[in-house]
């Protein structure tokens, strides 16, 4: 998954970018207005979160760019306003969820993988394909009744393969949504990791889950 | 003395009325006593010159001639009237059988004519008499021997009737007087709570006042005069308190809103920081992190506690005459570094003669805020213009730079607490709003006033502050 961190006030940027990283999320993080509006209409972030108050553009600006250029990335509004009024405004200009300064980080990433999964119409926290589970809350993964242990990286592509399970998944889709914007690294490592979770999750007296689309992509899907 | 005006009221009104009606009731028993007593003389003159042309002098001799059969008033079995004569020597020479042969007590006074006096009856009963001494009449003139002889007649009456009558009249005059002052306590308690009633109505209004909600008003349409100006006194501080009210809470609340940008970042590092087991060296950086935001949470807090102290009028001034230029140096002094690595002109054109009234540190407090204004929002290379100008009994300091982003309208607010020209809160700490409003506090204080403009990108703060007399301008 990735998520968008706009901004302005340093150490919270820091720690919220820090968080969500730590948290399996690829994240891109700006302190300005303008960079974050750019950032937010030029990449497909699963969720943005957004502070209000900025340089250059505020929040409210940002968000109502977002949506009037047809945008439906789900936006966490992240304010020190906490009016019932601001709240409301930031709500009916298009906002998806917002969460008033201080925070409590635990509650921030809750909000964000809420975000995450409503983003692929997942109300479950554990998405379920054939025998295989994978806990978005915890980051554990079930092959039938073993736990399968992955690095963060193979469990940020399985678990956006498993968010849209039964679909094609294109590799630049794969990359765009488990790599950040400053990452070094081209589509082919999406396919190092997924033969990585080939290796962990299937075996010769498994049925296959992930299937290669050849010429498109990947799809994850159980025995039809 | 009670602090009840009703119970006030009632006393000067029940008083008064008390001491009104008692005088009235004493010149009423007067008059009437008066006029009772004088027809009750009256009747006793009219006896006693009735029976007085009853006594002649015959000769040397004094004649009485009495026959109490004419008059039945002497006869009497009840109450009956008295009489008796006496010869100028004190001879006795007659007198009513009513007396029994008793005497009537009679006056010792040596001038002819009637008076009046009280007198103890001989049956013991009270009494009135009417003494007439007089020369009684002769037959013939020319028969009287030597000086005329004069003879006392006192006729007398017991005065029962009168007496009761004036019982009567006292009775009626006391059991008036109670039953007014009565009927007046109840009237005046009616009408001091009828009078009172617009105070119970302001009473009620104030009562209705809610101490979180200061905008109510009380009504004074139907009010009396009098208290009108007391309604509007009360509203004129209901108006002031509710400005000072909301001047407080508009403060707690943007101390508040200001104070949780850090705090939320200092909740965020420690939470992250906390999450999981790290190496010392991610430790440390936290730590520094969250030293960094304490910092900035002091500035902050500083100028706060500031703003506060400004607002509360807790600030100590020292009024001295001050060299505008000498302040104008040092509040520079600190943003050398800034100007040389921004490139700034900085042109400063302050005379030395220019001088003010005000308190060196409060001044130094305005200018400083200007001058790390100027030297953080100047477009790099711009230029910065400081000027003062001596006139009508005050210095102007003026501050320009140029490459200032805000609109024109935005002038007025350039001194609102924690007015911002970008809402970003990046620089908390370091540039919370409260620089100007600081500066134009301080000038206000020292008896200055502050003002800004922004025309075509320029940027212009001026200051008008007392300028020292001219006696006393440092050269």
């Amino acid at each position: 998954m990735r998520v968008l961190v706009v901004e302005d006030y340093a150490p919270i940027r820091k720690a919220v970018a820090k968080s969500l990283r730590e948290a399996g999320f690829a994240v891109d993080e700006t302190g300005d207005g303008e960079e974050g509006l750019w950032y937010a209409t030029s990449n497909d972030y699963d969720v943005v979160v957004l502070d209000l108050m900025l340089p250059g553009v505020d929040g409210l600006a940002i968000l109502q760019r977002l949506r009037a250029e047809g945008l439906v990335t789900h936006v966490l509004i992240l304010t020190a306003r906490d009016t019932v009024q601001d709240r409301v405004r930031g709500l009916d200009l298009g906002a998806d969820d917002y969460l008033v300064k201080p925070f409590a980080m635990e509650e921030l990433l809750a909000r964000v993988r809420a975000l995450a999964r409503r983003a692929y119409c997942a109300k479950n926290p554990v998405i379920a394909v054939s025998d295989l589970r994978i806990d978005t809350t915890t980051k554990q993964v079930w092959r039938g009744n073993d736990e399968v242990t992955l690095t963060a990286r193979e469990y940020a592509v399985l678990e956006y393969l498993a968010l849209r399970a039964g679909e094609v998944v294109t590799r630049t889709d794969i990359w765009e949504h488990v790599y950040e914007f400053t990452a070094d690294a081209d589509s082919n490592v999406v396919d190092v990791y997924i033969g990585y979770l080939r290796k962990k999750l299937e075996s010769a007296d498994l049925p296959p889950l992930i299937h290669t689309i050849r010429g498109s992509g990947y799809s994850l899907r159980g025995p039809s | 003395m009670t602090q009840s005006i009703r119970v006030r009221l009632l006393v000067w009104v029940i008083g008064g009325m008390a001491v009104l009606q008692i005088g009235f009731a004493t010149v009423v028993y007067e008059v009437m006593e008066r006029s009772l007593r004088d027809g009750f003389n009256a009747v006793l003159a009219s006896s006693a010159r009735t029976l007085s042309s009853a006594i002649e002098q015959d000769g040397q001799r004094i004649k009485v001639d009495i026959d109490e059969r004419e008059f039945p008033e002497f006869r009497r079995a009840r109450h009956p009237d008295y009489f008796q004569v006496w010869s100028e020597s004190g001879e006795m020479l007659a007198r009513s059988s009513s007396l029994k042969g008793a005497d009537l007590q009679t006056a010792e006074s040596l001038r002819e004519g009637t008076f009046f006096r009280r007198l103890r009856l001989p049956d013991g009963r009270g009494g009135r008499a009417a003494v007439l001494r007089f020369v009684p009449k002769a037959d013939d003139e020319s028969s009287r021997i030597g000086t005329p002889a004069r003879v006392t007649l006192v006729v007398a009456r017991d005065t029962a009737a009168l007496d009761s009558e004036m019982a009567l009249l006292t009775w009626i005059l006391s059991l008036g007087t109670i039953g007014t002052i009565a009927v007046s306590l109840v009237l005046a308690a009616v009408i001091v709570r009828q009078g009172l009633r617009p105070l119970d109505v302001v009473a009620a209004d104030i009562a209705a006042i809610r101490q979180d909600d200061l905008s109510a008003r009380v009504s004074a349409a139907r009010l009396p005069s009098e208290l009108r100006p007391v309604v509007q006194r009360l509203n004129d501080l209901l108006r002031r308190l509710e400005e000072a009210f909301g001047r407080e809470r508009s403060f707690t609340a943007d101390a508040a809103h200001e104070l949780r940008t850090p705090l939320a970042g200092l909740r965020s590092t420690l939470e992250v920081a906390l999450a999981r087991p790290r190496e010392g060296g991610e430790y440390r950086d936290a730590l520094a992190e969250c030293l960094a935001i304490v910092q900035q949470a002091q500035a902050l807090t500083d100028q706060l506690l500031a703003v506060a102290r400004m607002e509360g009028r807790q600030t100590l001034i020292a009024p001295e005459v001050v060299a505008v230029r000498e302040v104008v140096d040092q509040a520079w002094r600190p943003h050398a570094e800034t100007i040389r690595n921004r490139r700034l002109t900085l042109a400063i054109d302050v005379p030395p003669s220019a001088a003010c009234v005000a308190d060196r540190g409060l001044l130094l407090l305005a200018l400083s805020a200007l001058a790390t204004n100027a030297a953080e929002y100047t477009d790099a290379g711009g230029r910065v213009e400081v000027t003062a100008v001596v006139a009508n009994a005050s210095v102007t300091v003026t501050f320009s730079n140029t490459g200032c982003r805000l609109r024109p309208e935005n002038a007025a607010q350039v001194f609102k607490r924690f007015w911002r020209g970008d809402a970003s809160r990046g620089q908390t700490g370091v540039h919370c709003g409260l620089g100007l409003t600081l500066a134009q506090q301080s000038v206000e204080a020292i008896g200055g006033s502050a003002s800004a403009s922004i025309d075509n990108g320029i940027f212009n703060v001026c200051f008008i502050l007392p300028a020292a007399p001219p006696n006393r301008v440092v050269s």
